[in-house]
């Protein structure tokens, strides 16, 4: 589980089959003082977390493949809540 | 799952029996400028990623591809793939926070 920062959202009408209806956004990982590190990664987003606000990231695919329902799911990221503070 | 620009295409004479009904694609995946709205190059820095596509994708395409021992999930049986084409992205909606 990283801290990740959502900084836009995307939009693919052809997909694989357990990525229909879910919320796709780009999140930029954030190190621990809070300054983005490397590059934005694409995430399941099942909270509908605003432009820049902070999340937790989850990078396990079995999570991800319970949260869709599909255990053929090549799916891994997965926002599991929205920060309101860390410190 | 990253996102990439679909710039070649690998072609296979013999190849995994699972791996049928799929194609192979080389894609370069999008550094942080190109995010920006950078130029995209077969040139650029950092190495590109074979990806393993059933969705169609073509050259050009920007595609979000998932890495590593979920990219075989997918398969029927075990299958020695590393890098698995998730989605064809029509639009992308970027805004970082401006300093």
């Amino acid at each position: 589980m990283i801290l990740a920062r959502i900084d836009g959202v995307i939009v693919a009408t052809v997909c694989h089959a357990s990525m229909r209806g879910c919320r796709t956004v780009i999140c930029q990982p954030l190190d621990e003082r809070g300054g983005d590190e490397g590059p934005p990664v694409l995430a399941i987003d099942p909270h509908g977390a605003g432009e820049h606000q902070t999340v937790i990231l989850s990078t396990d695919g079995s999570t991800t493949r319970q949260f869709v329902g599909d255990p053929k799911s090549p799916l891994r990221n997965l926002i599991i809540a929205i920060v309101d503070g860390a410190t | 799952m990253r996102l990439g620009y679909v710039i070649g295409r690998v072609t296979l004479s013999k190849q995994e029996a699972s791996y049928t009904g799929g194609r192979f694609l080389v894609v370069q995946p999008l550094s942080v400028r190109q995010f920006q709205g950078g130029p995209v190059s077969p040139l650029a820095p950092g190495s590109s990623v074979v990806v393993y596509d059933r969705l169609g994708a073509g050259v050009g395409a920007m595609v979000g591809f998932t890495e590593g021992s979920e990219a075989s999930m997918p398969f029927e049986q075990p299958t020695p793939i590393d890098a698995y084409n998730a989605a064809i992205i029509d639009r992308v909606f970027y805004r970082p926070p401006t300093p």
